[in-house]
């Protein structure tokens, strides 16, 4: 007799049928489909912070996509210059010293922010995430090397670093930009993502699947990941957040070329050239870029928080409608703090 | 006032020391109202140990911290509860104010919590505990110090040592007796402990219990203790209180309560509980599980479980009636009468019905472990500071075993022992740093490395080896449905299987597992199955992998006591299915008995790292022949309910440090029997080929051995070994 030869599907398993009938390809999609998308959108928009979030990120999405196509690009129009917001029609936030509507202006930056924002977090995240929870999990000589970089990387002060790769690449691309900024960010997640990496890493389930075979790549994936994706997600937006606040800096400063289209342009013009911060004539062209970076952020924040909960299982489970119903949960008792301090 | 003079109006007997009316305990959650203490009553009289005993979910904690006023927060309490300090006053506990239920908890009524490990801080050493603690009451430190010394004293701790210590440096039965002291430091009059011994091995939980005796009339205490195991507490409490669903259905003394219970629950959980005498075909599982706090049946809320259920159960609930033959023995059920005949504790009858398993064993070993070590070498750090010289933890020492086809290996030891990792050594998941395993003749670590001629590739091995966790909780990925846990093995190993194949067999499997309707269930996420349902699934799916050999770690003992049997019986109804060969690990040898003798499996015995018995399992039990194996087969004994808990055979409680174990044979310190000749030379485990049983112990050895001529130890010991501490040093 062998063990452990069931190298095709006709071998010697003992249980080959249930009594229940075949589940139809249908069920099986809605199945997925609700696992996978639609009790996440259910879980976001339950929370009022979701809500908000979401149609935040929305409108700066719409503004991003169609926005430019909607709106003409900012021109020069020396009859109307200084005009305060929302007293011409025609320019509904108003214009700079040279009429420039600042609507456009700020409408036609965020194509490009958006891809910083998208192109850094998705770097930073990926790269401190697989770098931290590959030297978490495999330990030793891999953890060690690893950690070398990343501590090395840390210890360069970023800002300096940026201006330096700015100066060297003189980035026109929004993706490259916003590459160049989350370097430094990247660093300090795979830090802690590693610190949670380790008790994780010899949780029963784990060493279970690891007995069976499984690669290394799936576990981490699905059996690892899921457990760090709050942290992850938070890491996330506060990367993304880092980016828009690091790109306005740099642009505000001039490190930036100034001839892109941002927020940090306007800002630094209304400033140097326009006076802004003296006269209410014309504050409203330093206000304007302001309340688009300050909603961009607020809005990343608020899905963030509502999000938090999405790697809950108790809470997906509830939303989803394919489970099996909650009432089966009273089996357990109600969850007592494992030791309420009676000191 | 007024409640005062109510008070008097009718009069407590003297010796209640706490007095329990009608509590309900009611949390509010999303899918209703879940009562989880339904009208409860109970009389505590003072100086009595109060055993309450129930299944997890039955509100036994509840009642803990009902008794203390310290149900967490959304929780409400409604009910009284009084408590008659020494000249009688009585106090309403529920209606104190914060700073006298701050005085009235510790000083008056004090609580001894499950994890020792999770009430202590672990960045603070035990000193700094008991300061706290006298200094938060407003007590002389000084003072209360030396009573901290007395009290770890009597406990058999060496106060200088454990006082100066971290949390982490001290044993699980050591840390737990030394929470007991602190509970005890304020001299409060009334202790409750919630299950204080559960994470313990039972020969630790044994010992704990004979110190508690002693303690408990040393200082005037109330116990009330709560615990899940019945015959654990029989020997102990003077009372038992049994809990089901929420509510008492049966109080007695102890010794009625065991010899005659007369609720149907009572009965057949005692019935379900494997002991080390009754014949195996009597132990039977409670059918169902346990009702829903939200939804409790109407009636008597045992009725859906019970055979003697009529139609009055379901409608009306019924009250205590008093069991005329015994003293203070009440039942809540209408058919008491009727109870012992239908479920009836020993049966008469001697139809031999046992259906024997017998494994058709190969001859050739599956895997054969020779003289197989695993040392951890010690974490730099802290501890370095306190052993000059590193030594590394003999956790597996020298052991040889071969586990065949069909096999049933049952390792029985004291936490600590290396028990587990031997298990993992044996499933390939921990490296040995010495010693060869070999799977059918390959060695494993050479064929992971690639050395050598390789027969069997280590993807074979390693499938063919699987694992099966001790807590069900952590053995699933929660993140995950039950379907895709369990596809996992089929998608690695069965590429070519498409979806519908692997889900006829998963949703098969689940079926014969007795998880109904399987499509059900197949959807769910494990938080949403029962533990002995997630055990279930961590069971199926280490057999889809159709392995050879499967360690299953503790497996049964964190499910409630009536569900383990039937667990087991699962267990060892798919080993036959399945053709495939268990390692199980226990701390109680009556588990051990169960798995290994329906099946003609062998026991064996481990002590520090190593195998000091191992024979056909019914053998052991009933003919131990190490002295190790006969205390183990002590602290699983039912217990005398008449007497007092019997006095530690063992010369010492705690087991000896792993880094540093005793030289010659390493359970001389604690060996009732041993000589001089023990602390010298070391047993061999196989002296005598001619019988399947062997034991690592001089006793086993002819008469011409040096061991029966030279001095025994435990006398020479008694003389020197007044104060407990001296005895204890040898365990640094």
């Amino acid at each position: 007799m062998s063990h452990s030869d069931g190298t095709s599907g006709g071998d010697d398993f003992p249980f080959q049928t249930p009594t229940t009938g075949e589940t139809t390809r249908e069920e099986r999609w809605s199945r997925t489909i609700d696992r996978t998308i639609l009790a996440p959108m259910r879980i976001i928009l339950s929370d009022w912070r979701g809500k908000v979030g979401v149609t935040i990120l929305a409108l700066y999405l719409f503004m991003g996509i169609a926005g430019p196509y909607l709106i003409s690009p900012p021109e020069t129009d020396t009859a109307h210059t200084l005009v305060g917001p929302f007293e011409m029609w025609q320019y509904p936030l108003g214009t700079d010293s040279s009429g420039r509507s600042l609507l456009a202006d700020v409408v036609h930056a965020t194509p490009p922010m958006l891809k910083m924002v998208f192109a850094g977090g998705v770097f930073a995240v990926t790269v401190g995430s697989i770098v931290g929870m590959v030297a978490g999990y495999k330990g030793g000589r891999v953890d060690q090397a690893l950690m070398v970089i990343t501590d090395s990387l840390m210890a360069i002060p970023g800002l300096p670093l940026i201006i330096v790769l700015a100066f060297l690449f003189e980035p026109r691309n929004p993706y490259l930009v916003g590459v160049i900024l989350a370097i430094p960010a990247w660093a300090v997640l795979a830090r802690s993502i590693r610190s949670q990496m380790l008790p994780l890493r010899n949780v029963e389930y784990v060493e279970a699947n690891r007995l069976m075979g499984i690669s290394t790549w799936k576990i981490i994936l699905k059996d690892i990941a899921p457990n760090l994706m709050p942290y992850i997600l938070v890491s996330f937006v506060s990367a993304s957040r880092g980016i828009v606040f690091d790109s306005v800096a740099l642009y505000f400063l001039g490190v930036l070329p100034t001839t892109d289209p941002n927020w940090g342009v306007t800002m630094d013009t209304a400033y140097s050239s326009g006076g802004a911060l003296y006269s209410w004539g014309a504050a409203h062209w330093l206000i304007a870029p302001m309340l688009a970076v300050v909603f961009l952020s607020l809005g990343l924040i608020l899905v963030a928080q509502a999000a938090d909960k999405l790697f809950n299982p108790r809470i997906r489970a509830r939303h989803q409608k394919t489970t099996a119903s909650e009432d089966d949960e009273g089996e357990h008792e109600p969850q007592t703090p494992a030791n309420a301090n009676v000191r | 006032m007024a409640a005062k003079e109510r008070e008097r109006a009718e009069p407590k007997p003297d010796d209640v020391i706490m007095s329990v009316e009608d509590v309900t305990v009611r949390f509010g959650m999303d899918r209703g109202e879940s009562r989880v203490l339904d009208s409860v009553s109970m009389d505590i009289h003072r100086n009595e140990i109060l055993g309450i005993v129930g299944e997890s979910g039955s509100g036994k904690s509840m009642f803990a911290d009902a008794l203390l006023d310290a149900v967490v927060d959304p929780g409400r309490v409604d009910g009284s509860i009084t408590y008659y300090t020494d000249d009688g006053e009585p106090v309403d506990v529920l209606d104190l104010d914060k700073e006298s239920l701050r005085t009235f908890r510790w000083e008056h009524v004090s609580m001894v919590f499950q994890g020792a490990m999770n009430s202590f801080n672990p960045t603070m050493d035990i000193r700094g505990h008991f300061v706290e603690t006298l200094e938060a009451h407003d007590y002389d430190v000084e003072s209360g110090l030396e009573h901290a010394r007395e009290l770890l004293e009597a406990l058999y701790l060496d106060p200088d040592r454990v006082l100066d210590s971290y949390p982490h440096e001290l044993s699980g039965g050591m840390s737990q007796r030394a929470l007991i002291a602190l509970s005890l430091v304020l001299e409060p009059d009334v202790l409750v402990m919630d299950e204080p011994t559960a994470a313990l091995d039972l020969l630790m939980q044994r010992s704990i219990l004979s110190l508690l005796e002693t303690v408990k009339d040393e200082y005037d205490l109330t116990i009330v203790f709560i615990t899940h195991d019945l015959p654990l507490v029989t020997g102990l409490a003077d009372r038992i209180a049994v809990l089901y669903a929420f509510d008492f259905v049966e109080v007695g003394t102890a010794a009625n309560l065991f010899e005659n219970p007369s609720h149907p629950y009572t009965r057949s959980l005692l019935k379900a509980i494997p002991t080390l005498d009754t014949p195996l075909d009597e132990i039977k599982p409670i059918e169902g599980s346990s009702p829903d706090p939200v939804s409790l049946p109407t009636g008597c809320t045992y009725h859906p479980r019970c055979s003697l259920a009529d139609d009055r159960c379901k409608d009306e609930e019924p009250a205590f009636h008093d069991v005329p033959a015994d003293d203070g023995h009440r039942t809540a059920c209408f058919h008491w009468e009727d109870a012992a005949d239908e479920i009836p504790l020993t049966s008469d009858d001697e139809t031999d019905t046992t259906t024997e398993i017998v494994g058709e064993q190969s001859d050739e070993a599956l895997l054969s472990l020779s003289d197989v070590e695993v040392h951890f070498e010690q974490q730099v750090g802290l501890l370095e500071s306190f052993f000059s010289d590193p030594s590394p933890v003999r956790a597996v020492d020298g052991v040889s075993l071969d586990i065949y086809e069909n096999d049933v290996v049952a390792l029985v030891g004291e936490s600590g022992c290396g028990k587990t990792t031997l298990g993992k050594t044996i499933v390939a998941a921990q490296r040995p740093t010495g010693g060869e395993i070999t799977y059918s003749g390959q060695d494993i670590w050479d064929a992971k490395d690639g050395e050598g001629d390789i027969e069997i590739p280590y993807g074979e091995i390693r499938k063919a080896l699987q694992i099966i966790h001790q807590d069900p909780g952590s053995s699933l990925n929660p993140n995950r449905t039950v379907m895709a846990n369990l596809e996992v093995p089929f998608k690695q190993w069965n590429t070519e299987m498409d979806h519908n194949d692997r889900e006829k067999r998963i949703l098969s499997m689940l079926e014969h597992v007795g998880m109904s309707p399987p499509r059900d269930y197949a959807h769910r996420y494990p938080h949403q199955l029962s533990g002995g349902e997630q055990q279930r699934v961590a069971l199926i799916r280490a057999l889809s992998m159709n392995p050879g050999v499967i360690f299953a770690d503790e497996a049964v003992s964190a499910l409630d006591v009536s569900l383990r049997v039937e667990m087991m019986d699962l267990m060892l109804e798919l080993q036959d299915v399945f053709d495939t060969s268990f390692l199980f690990t226990s701390h109680n040898l009556s588990n051990a008995r169960y798995l290994s003798a329906s099946v003609d499996g062998r026991i064996a015995v481990m002590y520090l790292g190593e195998i000091v018995e191992i024979g056909p399992g019914e053998e052991v039990i009933s003919n131990p022949k190490h002295p190790y194996t006969k205390i183990l087969k002590w602290s699983t004994e039912d217990i005398d309910t008449e007497g007092e808990v019997a006095e530690s055979p063992l010369r010492e409680i705690d087991i000896p440090d792993p880094i540093d174990p005793p030289s010659g044979c390493s359970f001389h310190t604690r060996c009732p029997d041993a000589r001089k000749a023990c602390t010298e030379h070391d047993p061999l485990l196989t002296h005598d080929d001619s019988s399947a049983h062997h034991a690592a112990c001089f006793r086993e050895y002819p008469e011409d051995h040096p061991y029966w001529d030279s001095e025994p130890l435990s006398e020479a010991t008694d003389e020197t070994d007044d104060s407990s501490g001296s005895a204890l040093e040898a365990g640094d």
